[in-house]
């Protein structure tokens, strides 16, 4: 509601903008960990890197001699991860991943000091097909094909989901691309059909939607990060905060950034192909 | 504390001597304004035989003043006005006496800001209230022209806005949603339309506003930082008038007159935007098919009774809508309705009834029949209150009574489009039930010391139809399990609290024109707003006290020095006030409330205080008026869970606060006035650095809340206003053209922090031009730099 309300309160207020240098605070580069834990091997990942200040152009400052891990808490087995240079991100060795209704825990040192964190893989729904079709331009919507998720969500409790969409190989990832549900308007959005109508593609645009089932940890701190991609820090906002991690500091003291998402893994590939297509009705 | 007020109450009733069964022979009567036919309270009533023994006439412009040997002249005056010097004899005694005052013909050196009897800042006991005339209020440059009750008492010291153009009030270290903005009686829970940048109150329609900001009397209750008492003005009994006027986004009018009788009289106001009539004149069917607007309609209907009873039925409704293309739209609306009776049993025994219903309601619907919804919510209070006054010796006033409040929170409903996969939301209601008794008693302890004590009992339930969730370990909490869901049936007591309210404040003269004033004053507060964003939005969530929330409560302790000079031409004082808060409720990060069935969860929960010295310097009297106010304060909060569970200020912490506000009267036709607004920057969080996840680059914030300030903010306000000539017309226009930001000055509404592309900050990314350069940067957004307009008043 208040992405619809900001703009057109700007646009009917006479509202102007201005680039400013406002003179900020700095602080020590904090780590921040971002892991992906899933039941399939090529997407699983953890990236360490540093913060910097805020007016820094530097790129992001990436450690590479963390010593990443994830153990099996039931079993403990533990996978070691190795840094991948030209990804800049640590990999597991042996293209080890994790296993449906599994709990890890991710551990990562940089020198004396230790993060770690935990979560559950837990079964995915299941994902029927997906089709689409042809909408035309109206409120909230602009031309263009849609998808419609058609699958059943079997659970009564950890309904936290995250579809991401990848187009033309490259992944949708600005602010508004963030589709992110839960159950609070019930588990049956995808018994008929979920149109997802923030996503429009054009004729042979090629896409895979990926599904995650997350940890309610995880799922919250996307959600926050989505509110804070959001806030502009005006009346209207909340006081911007951190995401609040999942990933806590272990030993050593300091801060921590970033989150560790353990999850099952859902993809699909399809191609727009405008034969295929229905018409709006 | 509960043993010590209902002592001292006693003590003062022995003290002032009550003769309450007593019956003084008393000569009554009411004091009106000629030319508005509008009661004049403040006003001076003796004999010219014994001027000492004088008496004030009341918010009614009643008085009753004892008798003395007949004939005898009888003198009625104000300052600024014409005295009026009647022979009253015996046979007046059976009559129902009014005098009419009319103003002074104003010399230039003479124009004054009536209603308001100087003699009251220093004889008067109230602390840190304000009585702010209607015409002042219309002198003041207003944003858009829209002359706006609410954003005048921003420029009284101690009164803090959100930020630009908002009419948010934020009062001595409280929040928004601790105001009790009331109407004729009745409470409006969303004063604001427009996302808060007008108020809903039409000038004309009004009579006044009264302004508690220190020691709210025992008779009112209900919110712990202020109230602001708006009365719908009592139409004239002698001819149908009108009034209006013709503006830049709004044009608005007013009718009174006699009705059926000289004994009942009528007002009807109402008051429209215009900005959709001329989105319609589009042929871009994108604009034409938008609706914006917003409209008020009030009236008030009054009935003499007879000499001792006034009866009044006053209504208001006020509604906001915003439609896109036909598809979208969001509308709220307030209903509010007051019946008052005013009775007079005798020349000093008054009774006052008032019974009300307020409705607050919004709806947001979008229609389409996979993705579509409708939504909607709706609170109400309904409420009645009994005052009994009696006149006593010695300026000596008992006042006790009772209030009930019934508030009923409805469902929120969000139904689902037919062919939707989503289920429909559907929250349990929750109702509240809250018995108050008052009592306070004033008068004077030898010739300069007046106290006035009070007590209000609060006794709040919250009752069924509704569920109490049992959580594991006893505290609510998102992770928590619910153990077990209690249902309550209609009325069933669900959780009970009872608060004592006690208010005790003191008057010293220490010369005929200083005096000093203390105040000790607590309130509860049992509904809140659960919203953690400094502006007011349609949609936010009103929570009653309950099993988990437990009233908020403030306590504030005022002092300060009133003095007149030059024959209360100037009135100078300065106020002192700490406030304690207790149970402040803010949100958890992330938290989610709108649909919560289980708002609890989602709270967090603390105390707070505030302090402030304010300076004002008021001049009433002369063809330069206006007040020059100061403010220095800080409010603090410290929410467990929220910025290290260490001190924080909130956003409209802002120490510094300086208003100007003059107007003068250069001739007949021509007069200005100009605003000058100086405050300290809002207390604001900003990042510390930045850091990228999730192929986001997301600004890293300091852990502690709003250590940061947004520029000072200063504005000047202008306006001109020319009238026509008056005698011997029926339609008198005169033109009003102001400037809000008359030098144009560019304060925040809001700074991003996002890249710059291009060393383009307006750079489109969905654009086909190549991307050369990506830096981190700051967009500042600013509003209503110098701002003209024009608006056409009349009145017939």
């Amino acid at each position: 509601m208040r992405r619809l309300l900001l703009p057109l309160i700007a646009i009917v207020s006479f509202s102007c903008q201005e680039e400013v240098f406002l003179p900020l605070e700095n602080t020590e580069p904090i780590p921040v960990i971002e892991a992906l834990w899933t039941d399939n091997p090529s997407i699983n990942q953890v990236r360490v890197s540093y913060s910097k200040d805020y007016y820094d152009t530097a790129s992001f400052e990436v450690e590479e001699n963390a010593q990443v891990s994830i153990r099996n808490l039931r079993t403990g087995g533990q996978v070691n991860f190795r840094f991948n240079q030209e990804t800049k991100k640590y990999v597991a060795e042996r293209n080890i991943s994790g296993t449906l209704g599994e709990s890890y825990e991710l551990s990562v040192k940089i020198g004396e000091k230790e993060y770690s964190s935990t979560g559950t893989i837990l079964f995915p729904p299941l994902l029927d097909s997906i089709v689409y079709n042809f909408r035309e331009e109206r409120i909230f919507r602009e031309e263009g094909y849609y998808l419609t998720v058609y699958g059943k969500i079997p659970f009564a409790d950890d309904n936290n989901y995250r579809i991401r969409m990848v187009k033309n190989d490259t992944l949708l990832n600005s602010r508004f691309d963030y589709l992110l549900f839960d159950d609070t308007f019930g588990t049956n959005i995808l018994d008929n059909g979920f149109e997802l109508n923030g996503f429009p593609f054009k004729k042979n645009d090629k896409v895979r939607l990926e599904l995650y089932r997350l940890n309610q940890d995880a799922f919250d701190y996307l959600n926050q990060l989505v509110g804070l991609l959001f806030n502009d820090g005006g009346l209207f906002s909340p006081p911007p905060q951190n995401p609040t991690s999942n990933i806590k500091v272990k030993s050593g003291g300091g801060q921590v950034l970033g989150y560790f998402m353990a999850s099952p893994f859902l993809s699909e590939t399809i191609i727009i192909d405008p034969g295929e297509a229905e018409e709006d009705e | 504390m509960k043993f010590l007020l209902p002592s001292l109450l006693i003590i003062l009733c022995l003290a002032f001597n009550f003769s309450i069964a007593q019956e003084a022979k008393s000569l009554t009567g009411t004091v009106m304004d000629v030319e508005g036919n509008l009661p004049m309270p403040g006003a001076n009533v003796y004999w010219e035989s014994d001027p000492q023994k004088g008496v004030v006439t009341d918010l009614s412009g009643n008085f009753s003043i004892a008798l003395v040997e007949l004939p005898a002249k009888l003198i009625v005056s104000f300052i600024g006005f014409e005295p009026s010097i009647r022979v009253i004899t015996t046979n007046d005694l059976q009559k129902e006496l009014r005098f009419f005052l009319k103003a002074e013909a104003l010399s230039l050196e003479e124009i004054i800001i009536r209603g308001r009897n100087p003699e009251d800042n220093i004889k008067g006991i109230e602390l840190g209230k304000s009585s702010v005339p209607i015409e002042t209020i219309k002198n003041i440059p207003a944003l858009f022209g829209e002359v706006d009750i609410l954003r005048s008492l921003q420029l009284l010291p101690g009164v803090q806005t959100a930020g630009e153009g908002t009419t948010g009030l934020f009062v001595r270290g409280g929040s928004a949603d601790q105001n009790l903005i009331q109407l004729d009686g009745a409470p409006v829970y969303n004063p604001s339309h427009f996302f808060g940048f007008f108020s809903v109150f039409s000038p004309d329609a009004l009579c006044g506003v009264e302004f508690y900001k220190g020691n709210i009397p025992a008779n009112l209750g209900g919110r712990v930082s202020s109230v602001v008492d708006v009365s719908l003005r009592e139409g004239n009994f002698e001819q149908i008038r009108g009034e209006g006027g013709i503006g830049s986004i709004s044009s608005r009018l007013t009718v009174d007159g006699p009705l059926f009788s000289d004994k009942s009289s009528f007002i009807v106001s109402g008051r429209r935007t215009y900005a959709d009539a001329f989105l319609r004149l589009s042929s871009n069917p994108d604009i034409n098919q938008n609706d914006l607007y917003f409209y008020d309609l009030s009236g008030k209907f009054t009935f003499r009774a007879g000499e001792k009873d006034k009866i009044s039925f006053s209504s208001y409704y006020g509604s906001d809508f915003l439609g896109i293309s036909r598809q979208f739209g969001l509308g709220w609306n307030n209903f509010v309705t007051a019946f008052n009776w005013n009775r007079n049993i005798s020349s000093n025994k008054f009774f006052d009834l008032n019974a009300y219903h307020s409705k607050y309601q919004y709806q947001v619907q979008f229609q389409d029949p996979q993705d579509g919804f409708n939504w909607t919510s709706r609170l109400s209070e309904s409420g009645v209150r009994a005052e009994w006054t009696w006149l006593g010796p010695n300026n000596s006033v008992l006042k006790t009574g009772y209030q009930g409040q019934i508030y009923h929170f409805s469902p929120i409903v969000l139904e689902t489009a037919p062919e939707s996969d989503l289920d429909d939301l559907n929250t349990n209601p929750s109702t509240g039930v809250q018995n108050n008794l008052f009592v306070s008693v004033s008068g004077d302890i030898g010739q300069k010391l007046m106290v006035e004590a009070g007590l209000r009992l609060a006794l709040y339930n919250e009752i069924g139809q509704g569920v109490i969730y049992t959580y594991a370990g006893g505290v609510p909490d998102r992770e928590a399990e619910i153990l077990d869901t209690l249902r309550f049936d209609r009325f069933q007591n669900m959780k009970g609290y009872q608060r004592f309210e006690p208010r005790i404040s003191l008057r010293y003269l220490i010369s005929p024109n200083l005096s000093f004033k203390s105040a000790f004053n607590r309130n509860h507060q049992f509904v809140q707003v659960a919203s953690n964003s400094s502006a007011g939005l349609p949609i936010d969530r009103w929570i009653p006290a309950g099993t988990y929330i437990e009233p908020l409560r403030g306590d504030q302790t005022s002092v300060g020095f009133f003095q007149n000079l030059a024959e209360g031409k100037w009135e100078i004082s300065v106020e002192g006030y700490y406030k304690d808060f207790r149970n402040v409720v803010d949100l958890r990060q992330g938290a989610s409330v709108l649909f919560s069935d289980n708002v609890e969860t989602e709270l967090l929960s603390g105390q707070g205080y505030a302090y402030g010295l304010e300076f004002l310097v008021r001049k009433n009297i002369g063809k330069t008026t206006g007040w020059l106010g100061y403010t220095y304060s800080r409010t603090w909060r410290k929410i467990p869970g929220i910025s290290l569970d260490q001190w924080y200020n909130p956003r409209f912490d802002r120490p510094h606060d300086v208003n100007l506000v003059l107007n003068h009267e250069f001739s007949k036709h021509w007069s200005a006035a100009l605003t000058f607004v100086y405050t300290t920057g809002q207390a604001v969080t900003f990042p510390i650095g930045t850091y990228e996840v999730d192929s986001q680059k997301i600004p890293l914030y300091n852990d502690l809340r709003n250590t940061d300030r947004f520029p000072d903010y200063h504005r000047m306000d202008a306006s001109v206003t020319w009238k026509g000539k008056d005698k011997g017309r029926k339609w008198r226009g005169s033109w009003n053209f102001s400037v809000y930001n008359l030098y144009g000055r560019k304060n925040p509404f809001t700074y991003q922090f996002t890249d710059i592309i291009n060393d383009d900050f307006r750079f489109d990314q969905d654009s086909s031009v190549p991307v050369e350069s990506v830096r981190p940067g700051v967009v500042m957004t600013y509003l209503f730099t110098f701002l003209p307009a024009l608006t056409y008043n009349f009145k017939f």
